[in-house]
């Protein structure tokens, strides 16, 4: 737990000027928002109820963590929880089938060829495109989860894929020369060679697996989930609340990454590359 | 061969690449036989076929005809009675430079603490103390090959393959590891086919050259290096003997030219 801490406290940690030029930014983007806003009200526009204040959607923030909805009881961080559960299951089962099925395909030409044709017919298809079929037959929890399945399988097996190809043929030949049977080759060279490359797989199918997890959610009836939240609250029109679980969305897809991307670079710095 | 025993045999080696459209003879009635211990380099014109040479003694790559003995025991495939060395290093990016050395140990399942102690010695051997624990990307060229020359070492093989080990270096660090590998090679007594395109090298190392002729590669001619070490490239020994091999090669380095011209012009007129 402890090292999550500082793996978070890493991926935020920046230089200064990086950190003025970001609050300045920030800054720039919310007084626009709020002139937007001034403008709407001040010209009694229809549109205003949809452009709450800055400070409004702050508020909203706060409070979506306190007061319980009044529908199902629920409070932000339970819809969190069920968003982070969905995720979660989808990367696990992603993780477990692309990586065995990257290895074989980039090891052996038989299982590419067998395998390329049923990726190359599944791979155009977006995930959302499952999303009826899935919830109705998996349900509101585990059909999400299966969209986001689909979100983060794709960029792992091509990334393993890629990796066990590009694994350089002269530290295959070293390994022969110092003794290595197949198995060696395999758990010594090709194996550490093509880590990188998931890495990068997994974070790619992570960001696209938040992608998904919000339109699967929005379709969803119960359940919770952060998709679910927006898409609860736009019903009843409360566009402070939206607001709010947008921002969520936001900040939750740019932890996950940066928490990826870290994991990442001391990935590269323990194994020594770059 | 001072009566030494023989340790590498090749006899009559063919080897014949088959590409799309043509086929290339790489060799073609390559015999030599290289002796326990000693020191023996190979020179010839680029794509004569000395890595090939080298690749099958090593295992790497199928002959198409003839023999091949290491010890007495027939040639099948790789294996760590053979070390080589490579050109390009070919250290493990994601492995320190005592894992690297250790390689070979672990694949062999000898326990850690004896692996520590095998990779400790070696690492003492070509000066690499306080860099155990470096990744090669940290590592200079000559200190990179330090590594490649310890971790074929490690697995005490019989013969050690080096493929112009030192063809990445700069001309100071190339000197000094030429020097280096003449006392790790005093140390070890292994047998050593080394090679190279440099006359210098080659003479500063070897107790026989070996030249190759233009491919299809085979023996041109063996000079002996009867000169006692450590060599001076100014002596006029060294110089005579250097001037010797030129020869022989200058002749080779004429028909790789001439060929490649009429290479070219074939390819231009088609
Ligand atoms: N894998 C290969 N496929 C086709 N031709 C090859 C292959 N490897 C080497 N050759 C050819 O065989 C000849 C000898 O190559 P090589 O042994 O690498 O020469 P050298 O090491 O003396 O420069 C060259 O003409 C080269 O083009
Ligand atoms: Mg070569």
């Amino acid at each position: 737990m402890l090292s999550l801490v500082k793996l978070v406290k890493g991926a935020i940690a920046l230089n200064w000027r990086q950190l003025l030029l970001g609050a300045l930014s920030l800054a720039i983007f919310v007084s626009a928002w709020q002139m937007y806003s001034w403008y709407l009200n001040a010209n009694v526009s229809g549109y205003a109820a949809y452009v709450p204040y800055p400070g409004e959607v702050a508020e909203a923030f706060v409070d979506s963590f306190v007061t319980p909805a009044g529908t199902d009881g629920l409070v932000m961080s339970d819809h969190i929880i069920a968003s982070l559960k969905r995720i979660f299951m989808g990367f696990v089962i992603a993780l477990s089938i692309a990586v065995p099925a990257g290895l074989l395909m980039g090891s052996y030409i038989t299982a590419e060829g067998l395998g390329m044709p049923i990726v190359e017919i599944f791979r155009p298809i977006p995930p959302l495109a499952w999303i009826p079929l899935f919830l109705v037959v998996l349900g509101y929890l585990k059909g999400p989860a299966a969209i986001v399945f689909l979100g983060i399988f794709f960029p792992i097996l091509f990334n393993v894929i890629l990796g066990v190809k590009r694994v350089d043929p002269i530290l295959i030949d070293a390994a022969k020369t110092l003794g290595s049977k197949k198995r060696h080759l395999f758990l010594k060279v090709v194996l550490p060679y093509t880590t990188p490359y998931l890495m990068t797989g997994i974070k790619v199918g992570l960001g696209i697996g938040w992608m998904c997890i919000v339109a699967a959610e929005m379709v969803g009836k119960y359940g919770g989930g952060v998709g679910f939240y927006i898409w609860d609250r736009s019903d009843i029109g409360q566009w402070d609340y939206v607001f709010a679980g947008i921002a969520m969305i936001a900040i939750l897809g740019i932890l996950t990454t940066g928490v990826a991307s870290q994991v990442e670079r001391r990935l590269y710095a323990w194994m020594g590359m770059k | 061969m001072d009566g030494h025993e023989v340790d590498i045999r090749m006899e009559a080696l063919l080897k014949v690449f088959k590409e799309e459209t043509r086929e290339i003879v790489a060799l073609k009635e390559f015999s030599l036989d290289v002796g326990d211990g000693e020191f023996v380099c190979l020179l010839g014109p680029s794509g004569c076929g000395k890595t090939t040479v080298l690749r099958i003694v090593a295992g790497l790559e199928t002959k198409s005809g003839g023999r091949v003995t290491v010890s007495g025991v027939e040639v099948e495939g790789a294996g760590s009675n053979r070390g080589v060395v490579f050109q390009e290093f070919a250290l493990f990016p994601w492995r320190t430079v005592r894992k690297n050395i250790e390689f070979g140990l672990e694949v062999k399942k000898i326990p850690p603490h004896e692996r520590e102690a095998v990779s400790s010695t070696f690492i003492d051997l070509v000066n690499l103390e306080g860099f155990e624990n470096a990744h090669p990307h940290q590592l200079s060229g000559g200190m990179k090959q330090r590594v490649g020359i310890a971790r074929a070492l490690a697995n005490d093989p019989a013969v050690l393959l080096m493929d112009e080990p030192f063809g990445a270096l700069d001309a100071q660090t190339r000197n000094l590891m030429q020097k280096e590998l003449l006392r790790i090679w005093s140390a070890t007594r292994k047998t050593i086919l080394f090679v190279t395109h440099s006359v210098d090298e080659a003479v500063f190392l070897a107790d026989r050259i070996v030249v190759m002729t233009a491919r299809p590669g085979k023996v041109k001619r063996i000079i002996p290096v009867a000169l006692p070490r450590p060599r001076e490239r100014t002596s006029s020994e060294f110089i005579s003997i250097r001037g010797e091999v030129l020869e022989e090669l200058d002749a080779e380095f004429a028909k790789t030219m001439m060929r490649e011209m009429t290479d070219a012009s074939v390819q231009h007129k088609a």
